[in-house]
């Protein structure tokens, strides 16, 4: 096995303490529920098909869980049209072609002795093997993944992006870790690795995907895991500061709008806010630093109004 | 451990979280790993295997704090310790059962003894009626009417006879306590099968009210079931989606795709012995929907434009109008605003008018008629009443014969058709298609068949 596996120690509760102590040591501050979903991952053999809303650290799950686990990560970014070729394999055409050239000059020498269609015919079906093998193989990212022989972390990112006929493409490989390759016939993986999927449920996932995986949906952190996040990700930034903004943003998630600030929005404000050394939250930083966390110009135009209230309530919180 | 997972699968499955075959094996894979200790893991795994959706991990949460409810858990956190590790079948397992029970004996003692029931104490009487609920095969119970043969079930199994005979032959002091004792026991009956029903059939009502809803038509739909009518043809346009969006491929021929080409013909040493051709995807169909929203429809005009709502959430290019005298796009309106606000908003400004089919078909000529195309779909919800005025023949022909075709849906039941003010008849020489829609199963078929056959 790995260097640094999922322990199996003594409880689960432990278990899933260790993990969740482990993501913490790279940076990434979780709940139960995801560190949970990390150790089932491991126990079941099973994918994990993540969905929430965007910027909540679907994507840097995964980037966590391999630098946990001290696993490579094997990314693969979904889009309209990708197919088999892009994600999976492709051979080498200008090799093969080269090749077909070196045997054609070759043959002469090959053929040398034989005499008679049969003989040469033999003689030739020694070679033939050759040409569909591993070594003319280009491997996309999937491939990658089962080839990895320390296992990998393998993460299939928007997969509600693709069409839906690669998404049935991928139940072989979610189910029994294999692909099948005409030529060759199943390459299987070398060590089962932790795969990552993610959505932003900009389309159904099909039931099919969604049975052979576990199911972890993260919305928006509460108060407490967001502080914990921020001081995790912008340690510099002084407490009093952190539990301002965090709770500003709070605040802001629950007014409609056209999109919410997520995770990765208040990072980046905590970020801001620490370059121009602010000490306190007040009307007019908030306003002028709101595009960072707003990113619809009609969001920004509508809580205008309610900023100073907001601000005000923000600095009073605890 | 099986018997209790495999009960609350079916729990599950009762409130319509779908679980199939294999997650239950994933499910009890999880539970091998987690363990019956903590009881917020064991919610946490369980939900992440079982239930694939937010919706569904609701209503997991709902139907997992009902089936292991908190005085459960209180006893089965003090076996935890023996056994948070090993997970053998029986002991968690009937510690576990949705009763509330922790019990110390084994199947089959609940029955007979009847001398024991006449003094057990409550908690022997409630452990003793919860095995012999085990035995009557309560967990299948599906309907209320079930109630009482379940309840005489379990009654004869913890032996409510020799309870009776003895309190026939008793004197009379102990026979009075000893029917006491028989009404708490049915008591306690009553509560255990009524709990079970609870936990089995939390969803078979709305499952049949939907069933009975389908069918109706939509001008008698009452303004209360409104709401859950709107989940279902929600249910409905989601189901569409599902089977057709998958786009449609088209050969096109004279574009060869040279690196396929390349790529089959390797076989054959390179030389180009099979073609390939680039292809290209089609779009799904251009559609634009007319809603009447006067008066004359206006009990079906609500559901019409509900449906209309889920039609352009269904299909990404629809253009969607109201009227009544005067038409109007709706479309922003409905991309922007939830289904509730959007119709009513919608009803409130442009509804309850007299019908001028003549002005809102010359109106949606002109508003249209650039964006009509060989590919667009108009979809006309009416019912053709115009109020003796003109019906807007001359406009409507005009986009006809631009459109791939018009399709108009009627609420009104064919019989009505052409009686009064009702122009059906010369409306549909400009339609491709009329039809009755009166409920939702019509409109699923329709909508169906519209998806189908377009491009």
């Amino acid at each position: 096995m790995n260097t640094k596996t999922i322990a199996m120690g003594d409880t689960p509760r432990a278990a899933i303490d260790a993990v969740r102590a482990g993501l913490a040591g790279t940076g990434y501050i979780c709940g139960d529920s995801i560190a949970t979903a990390v150790y089932l991952a491991k126990c079941l053999d099973k994918p994990v098909l993540i969905e929430g809303p965007p910027g909540v650290g679907k994507t840097e799950l995964a980037n966590a869980t391999a630098e946990y686990l001290d696993k490579p990560l094997i990314r693969m970014q979904c889009y309209e049209g990708l197919d088999e070729a892009k994600a999976l394999y492709e051979w080498k055409y200008g090799k093969q072609l080269l090749y077909t050239q070196v045997l054609k000059e070759k043959l002469g020498d090959l053929m040398q002795g034989a005499t008679g269609l049969q003989a040469s015919m033999d003689r030739l079906h020694e070679f033939d093997d050759t040409f569909f093998n591993e070594e003319f193989l280009e491997p996309r990212p999937l491939l990658k993944a089962l080839w990895e022989e320390e296992g990998a972390v393998l993460l299939i990112d928007e997969i509600d992006k693709s069409d839906q006929e690669f998404e049935a493409f991928l139940l072989e490989l979610l189910q029994d870790y294999q692909i099948s390759i005409p030529e060759i016939g199943t390459v299987k993986a070398k060590q089962i690795p932790i795969v990552f999927l993610t959505s932003n449920n900009t389309r159904e996932i099909g039931d099919a995907l969604k049975r052979r995986c576990i199911h972890l949906h993260i919305p928006f952190p509460d108060t407490h895991l967001e502080q914990k996040i921020i001081e995790s990700r912008v340690p510099d930034l002084d407490a009093s500061m952190r539990r301002q903004l965090v709770s500003f943003v709070q605040e802001l998630r629950t007014i409609e709008l056209k999109k919410l600030p997520a995770v990765s929005e208040t990072i980046d404000w905590a970020r801001t806010l620490l370059l121009l050394h602010a000490q306190e939250l007040d009307t007019e930083l908030v306003r002028s630093t709101l595009n960072i966390l707003l990113k619809f110009q009609d969001d920004i135009e509508n809580i205008d109004a309610e900023l100073v209230s907001m601000t005000r309530k923000a600095i009073g919180a605890r | 451990m099986t018997e209790v997972l495999s009960n609350f699968i079916r729990a599950l499955r009762a409130t319509d979280v779908r679980v199939s075959t294999s997650e239950s094996i994933d499910a009890a894979a999880a539970l091998d790993a987690v363990g019956f200790g903590d009881r917020g893991l064991l919610k946490e795994s369980l939900s992440q295997v079982l239930a694939k959706s937010v919706d569904e991990k609701e209503r997991f949460s709902e139907c997992f704090d009902r089936y292991f409810f908190a005085e459960d858990m209180s006893g089965v956190e003090a076996l935890a310790p023996a056994e948070s590790d090993t997970n053998e079948d029986e002991q968690p397992g009937d510690a576990q059962a949705p009763n509330g029970e922790t019990n110390g004996e084994g199947e089959g003692q609940g029955g007979g003894e009847p001398g024991e029931l006449g003094n057990a104490d409550r908690t022997e009487l409630q452990i003793a009626v919860a095995n012999a609920a085990r035995q009557a095969g309560v967990s299948n119970i599906r309907l209320f009417t079930q109630r009482g043969m379940y309840m005489r079930r379990i009654l004869e199994i913890i032996g409510i006879e020799a309870l009776e005979d003895q309190i026939r032959d008793a004197p009379d002091d102990d026979g009075q306590q000893l029917s006491e004792r028989r009404a708490q026991l049915i008591e306690e009956v009553r509560a255990q099968v009524d709990r079970q029903l609870l936990l089995y059939t939390a969803n078979s009502w709305p499952e049949l009210r939907e069933q009975i809803l389908q069918k109706t038509p939509l001008s008698s739909v009452e303004v209360r079931d409104f709401k859950f009518m709107q989940a279902l043809v929600h249910k409905l346009a989601k189901r569409l989606v599902a089977l057709h969006s998958r786009k449609k491929k088209i050969a096109r021929r004279g574009h060869l795709d040279v690196r396929q080409t390349i790529r089959r013909n390797i076989e054959y040493d390179g030389l180009l012995f099979e073609t390939v051709w680039k292809r290209k995807k089609i779009d799904r169909p251009k559609v634009i929907a007319v809603c009447d929203v006067s008066g004359s429809v206006a009990t079906a005009a609500r559901f019409l434009l509900l449906f209309l709502y889920s039609v352009t959430e269904v299909i990404p290019k629809v253009r969607a109008f109201a009227f009544s005298n005067q038409l109007a796009e709706i479309t922003d309106l409905f991309q922007n605003a939830s289904a509730e606000d959007a119709i009513s908003f919608a009803l409130e400004k442009y509804g309850w008018g007299s019908t001028d089919y003549g002005r809102a078909f010359e109106d949606l000529e002109s508003m249209v008629i650039d964006d009509v195309d060989h590919r667009t779909t108009v979809l006309v919800l009416g019912d053709g009443r115009s109020n003796y005025g003109d019906p807007g023949l001359v406009s409507l022909r005009k986009i006809h014969d631009r459109a791939r075709r018009i399709i108009w849906l009627n609420p009104e039941p064919k019989a009505f058709w052409n009686s009064g003010d009702s122009e059906m008849r010369r409306l549909s020489t400009a339609c491709d298609r009329v039809d009755v829609c009166r409920s939702v199963q019509d409109l699923e078929r329709l909508v169906s068949e519209i998806m189908r056959t377009a491009v």
